[in-house]
C-alpha cells in the first residue's frame, strides 16, 4: 500500500497548529475564546444575575401592594441595582487587598463583558434588533390569565405600529425589542424583561389551534351573560366588520345557541353576504363562529386609537402556532365540494 | 391543497357510498351460446355506529379531563376522515343532515351507561326502528340517557344539526391538528351549547362538570327539538335545564328499590309525597345510608347526606351524586337513548376569559397603588367626614415615595430600629448608570464597604446595600460559582501577573520569531504555546532543525574511480578500443550491438567470449580464496591455478550440510562443474 514515505516537520507543525486552532480558537462566543478577561461560565452567571435571576422576589416587590391581584406593572431597570448586584457576587473571595486591587483594575471591563453576555442569555433567534440604549424595561404582571393561560405571547416594539393594533407582524420585525427574559416566577406572576424602552406591549393569548365561540358580555347580576360575535364576510372573511351581532338564545337552557334565529340575524345583514341563497350552510356558520385569540395591547393612552371596541377586536388573521416565523395562518372561504 | 398559512372550510363532504349492504348485480348480455346467469355480489360499505375508532379522533376541545375558562367556546371534536359525518342517512333524502351530533350535558342532566349490548343503546320501542340492526361495528358500546326535558333544553334542533358539521382543509404541514392526518381534510362537529360554570348566591362561579358526547342520532333525528319559537339575546348561566331535586327525592325515598331493583315508580303520587312529606334528618340519613351500601357513589352521598339537614338535603346530595353521570334518572317523563360514540368531560372553571381578565388588569407604572386617586377636592373631603362611619382602609397603604421607593422597617448594625428607604431593581423613572471616568475607572463596592446613602430626610436608602448582599449570598450560595471566582482568581490573575512579568522575555522571544503577541490573553501559557507553534511553524529551520531532504543521496562507490568507458567494458570483459573502433564506423550503438560480452546461461557453453580467460581467473581466485577461508587454510599461490584442493575430512555440521546441497543443483554448482571438466 503505497503511502507518503517523507513526512516534513513542516507538515507535522501545520497539522499541529491546525489542531491547536481549531480546538481552542472557537469562533462563536460560547466558550473561553481568549477575547474575554472573564471566564465564558462567570460571565453567564453573572449575566443571568442582572436579570434578576435567582433574586428573591420579596426584593424584586417589596411589598404586595406594589403588585396587587389583577395588575400590571411596568418598570426601568435600576441599573445601578443590578450592577451592585454583580458587585457583590464579585466580592466573593476577595481575601487580600492585592486581589480588591485587581478586581478594581478589571471591574471596567468586566462590567463591559457581562453587559455583552447579557443580550445572549435568552439567545432565541429572529428576535429583532439588538438595543444600543443600554436602558432594560420589564413588566410583572399578577393575573390569573398567567396561570391559567401558560404560553402568553408578549411582544414590545419600540414605537407606535402605524399597521395598528391587530396588524400581523412578522416575529423578526425590526421594530421589535428583544425579549432578555421571559418568565413565570409565580404561577401567576409573569416577568418580562425588554432590551430597550418600548412604546406598544403585545400579550396575546396562547394560540391552540382554531376554536369556535363567541364574545360574552356579562350584565349587572353577574350570571346573565350576553353572548354576541363579530359578523364577517363571507366573500371576503379578511374584512374586519365593525358591529357586534347579538346571539340569540334557547330560553332556560343556559349557554344554548339558538341557530336557527342567529341565522337569521346574519342573513340578514347585508355586509355578511349569506343572503345569496337564503341559507346559512355548515361553512358559512363555521365561518361566524371562528373566535381567534385575543390580544391585548398596552401604549400610550394619549394616541389616539379610535373606539376602543375596535382596538380589541380581532382579525381573522391569526398565526400559527407552529412556532416562531411560521407563515400567518389567514383563514379564507370557499364554496363547498360539489 | 391550501397554501401553507390558509384553511378553506367546505360545509360538507358527502361519501360516494354511504354506509350499508348492496348488492353487486352483474349481467352479460348477447352471449353467442345463450343467457348467462347473473353475478349477484354482496358487497358492505362498513362506517363507524355505535363506537368510534381512536384514531379516527384527531383532536377535542376542551381537552378531556381540563379545567378552564371555557364559556365562551364551542366544545368540538374533530375526526380524521372527511366524510365520517355524512356516512349515514339518518333522514333518508337529507344527505346533508349528518349522523353525527356532538352534545355537550351538564351534570344531573343526563345518565351515561355502562357498557351495554348495542340492541340496548337506542331508546327502545323506536317507531320506525333502527335500519338495518344488523349492520354494527361493536357487540357492546355505551349510550346516553336523557329526559325529554333536557332534549328540549339542550340537544340541536335538527335545523341546526347540519350546522354544526363541516370540513376543514388545511395545508398538511401547518396545523397541530394535522400529525396523523394524511390528507389535510378532518371532519369538525361543533357543539351548539357554552358550557357555563355554576352561579353561588353571590354571583360567584362556580366550577361545573361538563360531558361532551358523540352521539348517533340515527333513527332519532325526530326527537331533535324543534327550533324554539321565541329567544332571548341573553341567557342566564345559573337556569338548570332539569332539576334532578326530584330524582334526588326519590333516591332517597327508595334507595333499596333503585340500588336492587324493581319496579320504577310508575306514577306521580310517589314524586309528589317525597316532595311534600317532611322527613326528619335521622330518616334521611338512615335512608340514604342504607341504600347507599350499595350505591356507586358510597362515600359522596353518605358524607354528604350525613352533613345535610332536611330542608336542602336533596340539593346536597344532589350536588355529591353529580359527581358523575352515571346515578339513574328517574323521570316521569319520556326518556331516550342515544348511542355515544366517544365522550370526554371537563370543568368549565368559572374564571372569567381571558379577555375579561386582560381589559380589567390595574395598568401602572411599578410603585402605582390601586386606589391612588387624583387628590380629593375639598368638597370630596367634607362629604366623607359626614359619611357615617368613615371609609377606613382594610390595611395601610405602604410609605411610597415618588422614586418607587419604600418606606420599611430597618435595623441597624447597631441593633437601632430605625425607617429606611428601600427600592428593588424596578423603577419607576429611568436611573442613570454609573459610567467610567477619563481614566476608564469604575467604582467598584467590596464586601466591607457601605453602600448605604443617606437620602435628604435624613433616613438611609438601602436598596443597593440590599441588592450587594444578595448579590453576595446568590454567589455565595452555589458552590460551583465560588468556585469558578477563586479559579478565575487563581489562574488568569496569576496570569495577569506572569504575563507583565514575562513581558520583557516575551519581547525577544517576539523579536527572534517575528511574531506579535496581543496586549492580553485569557491564560500566558495557551497564548505563549499557540504564538510559539505559530511562529515554528512558519519558519521551522530557525526553531527546530533544517528540513529533511526529499531524496537522500547515495553512497560513495569506491571502487568507482577513473573512467567510466573502461570500468564498464572491463567488467563486462570486452575490448573498449574494440567497440570504439568499431564505433567509428558503424555507430556507437551498432558497435555495442555487435559487442559479444561473456554471459551466463543455463544452457551449454556457460561461458564463451573473449574476456572468459580473465574472469575465470578471477572467479578461481575467489572460489579458492572462499574455500581457503572456510578450510582454515592459507590460500593457495594465486598465479596458477591449480585443480580444486582434495576436500579434508570435514566436519560433522559440513557432512551434514553437504548432501543437501548436492541434492540440487543451482547455477553456482553447474558453474564449477563445468570449470571442472575441461580441466
Amino acid at each position: 500500500m503505497p503511502f507518503e514515505a517523507y513526512l516534513s516537520s513542516e507538515v507535522v507543525l501545520q497539522a499541529k497548529v491546525a489542531s491547536v486552532f481549531d480546538v481552542t480558537l472557537p469562533t462563536s462566543d460560547v466558550d473561553d475564546d481568549g477575547e474575554h478577561v472573564v471566564p465564558f461560565e462567570l460571565r453567564q452567571w453573572f449575566a443571568r444575575l442582572r436579570l434578576l435571576e435567582g433574586v428573591p422576589f420579596a426584593y424584586l416587590v417589596a411589598d404586595g401592594a406594589l403588585l396587587p391581584l389583577e395588575s400590571i406593572r411596568f418598570f426601568y431597570i435600576d441599573r445601578r441595582w443590578t450592577d451592585a448586584l454583580v458587585q457583590g457576587a464579585l466580592s466573593v473571595g476577595t481575601v487580600s487587598s492585592d486581589d480588591r486591587t485587581q478586581l478594581e483594575q478589571l471591574y471596567p471591563v468586566v462590567r463591559n463583558e457581562v453587559d455583552e453576555a447579557e443580550h445572549k442569555v435568552r439567545a432565541v433567534g429572529g428576535e429583532g434588533a439588538k438595543s444600543t440604549s443600554g436602558t432594560i424595561t420589564g413588566f410583572l404582571m399578577r393575573s390569573k390569565a398567567v396561570s391559567g393561560w401558560p404560553g402568553l405571547h408578549v411582544r414590545a416594539y419600540d414605537r407606535e405600529l402605524p399597521e395598528g393594533d391587530n396588524a400581523i407582524i412578522p416575529e423578526s420585525d425590526t421594530r421589535r425589542l428583544r425579549l432578555l427574559r421571559l418568565e413565570r416566577l409565580a404561577p401567576a406572576v409573569l416577568l418580562a424583561l425588554f432590551d430597550g424602552i418600548p412604546q406598544i406591549v403585545h400579550i396575546e393569548e396562547p394560540r391552540r389551534g382554531i376554536q369556535f365561540g363567541v364574545r360574552l358580555d356579562a350584565t349587572e347580576d353577574l350570571r346573565t351573560f350576553e353572548p354576541w360575535i363579530p359578523p364577517r364576510d363571507r366573500n371576503d372573511p379578511q374584512k374586519v366588520i365593525n358591529a357586534k351581532v347579538p346571539v340569540p338564545c334557547r330560553p332556560g337552557s343556559p349557554g344554548v345557541l339558538d341557530m336557527k334565529h342567529l341565522n337569521e340575524a346574519l342573513i340578514a345583514r347585508p355586509d355578511t353576504h349569506l343572503s345569496g341563497d337564503g341559507v346559512v350552510d355548515a361553512a358559512e356558520y363555521a365561518l361566524e363562529m371562528l373566535r381567534f385569540p385575543y390580544r391585548q395591547v398596552f401604549g400610550d393612552v394619549s394616541q389616539p386609537v379610535g373606539q376602543l371596541d375596535q382596538v380589541f377586536k380581532p382579525t381573522v388573521k391569526i398565526e400559527a402556532e407552529a412556532g416562531e416565523g411560521a407563515p400567518s395562518l389567514i383563514e379564507r372561504f370557499k364554496g363547498g365540494l360539489a | 391543497m391550501p397554501d401553507p398559512g390558509f384553511f378553506v372550510l367546505h360545509p360538507a363532504v358527502l361519501p360516494p357510498l354511504e354506509a350499508g349492504g348492496y348488492t353487486l348485480e352483474g349481467e352479460i348480455e348477447d352471449m353467442p351460446a345463450g343467457a348467462v346467469e347473473s353475478l349477484a355480489a354482496q358487497l358492505t360499505v362498513s362506517a363507524p355506529r355505535f363506537t368510534m375508532p381512536p384514531d379516527q379522533i384527531l383532536s377535542t376541545f376542551p381537552p378531556a379531563n381540563s379545567s378552564g375558562a371555557f364559556q365562551a367556546t364551542l366544545p368540538q371534536i374533530v375526526l380524521k376522515r372527511r366524510t365520517l359525518p355524512w356516512e349515514r342517512q339518518p333522514d333518508v333524502g337529507d344527505p346533508h343532515l349528518p349522523w353525527l351530533a356532538l352534545v355537550v350535558i351538564a351534570e344531573g342532566e343526563g345518565t351515561l351507561s355502562a357498557e351495554a349490548k348495542v340492541e340496548d343503546c337506542i331508546t327502545p320501542g323506536l317507531n320506525p326502528p333502527l335500519p338495518h340492526p344488523e349492520d354494527r361495528d361493536t357487540a357492546t358500546s355505551i349510550y346516553l340517557e336523557v329526559t325529554q326535558t333536557v332534549v328540549d333544553g339542550v340537544f340541536p334542533a335538527k335545523e341546526d344539526a347540519r350546522l354544526l358539521a363541516h370540513v376543514r382543509e388545511v395545508d398538511v404541514g401547518d396545523s397541530e391538528l394535522m400529525g396523523a392526518d394524511d390528507d389535510g381534510f378532518v371532519a369538525v362537529v361543533i357543539a351548539n351549547r357554552l358550557p357555563q360554570p355554576d352561579f353561588d348566591d353571590q354571583g360567584r362561579p362556580l366550577p361545573r362538570k361538563y360531558l361532551a358526547c358523540l352521539i348517533n342520532i340515527e333513527a332519532q333525528h325526530t326527537k331533535l327539538p324543534p327550533p324554539p319559537p321565541d329567544f332571548h339575546f341573553s341567557f342566564d348561566a345559573k337556569a338548570i335545564v332539569q332539576d334532578p331535586g326530584l330524582q334526588a327525592t326519590q333516591f332517597l325515598d327508595q334507595p333499596d328499590k333503585l340500588v336492587m331493583g324493581g319496579p320504577a315508580p310508575t306514577s306521580g303520587a310517589a314524586a309528589a309525597v317525597g316532595l311534600s312529606a317532611p322527613r326528619s334528618p335521622d330518616t334521611t340519613t338512615a335512608a340514604v345510608r342504607t341504600g347507599a351500601a350499595w350505591s356507586k357513589n358510597v362515600p359522596a352521598v353518605s358524607a354528604a347526606a350525613v352533613s345535610a339537614t332536611a330542608v336542602n338535603a336533596s340539593e346536597v346530595v344532589r350536588d355529591a351524586m353529580a359527581a358523575n353521570w352515571r346515578i339513574p334518572i328517574i323521570a316521569l317523563e319520556p326518556t331516550y337513548r342515544f348511542p355515544v360514540l366517544t365522550h370526554w368531560s371537563f370543568t368549565v372553571s368559572g374564571d372569567p376569559t381571558f379577555e375579561e381578565l386582560m381589559k380589567g388588569l390595574d395598568v401602572g407604572l411599578i410603585g402605582t397603588l390601586v386606589g391612588d386617586l387624583p387628590p380629593k377636592t375639598p368638597e370630596q373631603i367634607e362629604r366623607e367626614k359626614q359619611r357615617t362611619p368613615p371609609p377606613a382602609p382594610a390595611r395601610l397603604a405602604p410609605e411610597l415615595a415618588e422614586t418607587g421607593h419604600l418606606g420599611l422597617v430597618h435595623q441597624t448594625r447597631r441593633g437601632d430600629k430605625v425607617e429606611a428607604w428601600f427600592r428593588g431593581p424596578a423603577s419607576p423613572h429611568p436611573t442613570v448608570r454609573e459610567q467610567p471616568d477619563q481614566n476608564g475607572r469604575l467604582p467598584l463596592a467590596h464586601a466591607s464597604d457601605q453602600l448605604l446613602l443617606v437620602v435628604p430626610d435624613g433616613r438611609e436608602d438601602v436598596s443597593l446595600a440590599a441588592a450587594f448582599e444578595i448579590g453576595r449570598l446568590l454567589a455565595l450560595s452555589q458552590p460551583a460559582v465560588v468556585n469558578a471566582l477563586l479559579r478565575w482568581r487563581q489562574e488568569q490573575f496569576g496570569a495577569a501577573r506572569a504575563a507583565q512579568l514575562a513581558a520583557e522575555a516575551l519581547a525577544a522571544v517576539a523579536k527572534a520569531l517575528g511574531a506579535k503577541f496581543p496586549a492580553r490573553d485569557a491564560g500566558l501559557g495557551a497564548l505563549v504555546g499557540r504564538q510559539l507553534v505559530l511562529a515554528a511553524a512558519s519558519r521551522p529551520e530557525k526553531v527546530l532543525a533544517p528540513s529533511r531532504p526529499l531524496v537522500d543521496p547515495g553512497r560513495p562507490l569506491t571502487y568507482a574511480t577513473g573512467d567510466l568507458d573502461t570500468l564498464v567494458a572491463n567488467g563486462l570483459g570486452f575490448s573498449l578500443d574494440a567497440v570504439r573502433k568499431a564505433a567509428e564506423q558503424v555507430g556507437v550503438l551498432a558497435a555495442l550491438a555487435d559487442t559479444a560480452v561473456a554471459s551466463a546461461h543455463d544452457r551449454e557453453p556457460v561461458l564463451t567470449g573473449p574476456g572468459f580467460a580473465g574472469l575465470q581467473a578471477e572467479l578461481d581466485r575467489t572460489v579458492t580464496a572462499l574455500a581457503a577461508d572456510v578450510l582454515k587454510q592459507p590460500p593457495a599461490p594465486a598465479p596458477t591455478p591449480a585443480p580444486a584442493p582434495k576436500p579434508a575430512p570435514v566436519p560433522a555440521v559440513e557432512a551434514a550440510a553437504r548432501p543437501r546441497r548436492r541434492a540440487r543443483k543451482d547455477a553456482l554448482d553447474r558453474l564449477l562443474d563445468s570449470l571442472e571438466k575441461p580441466s
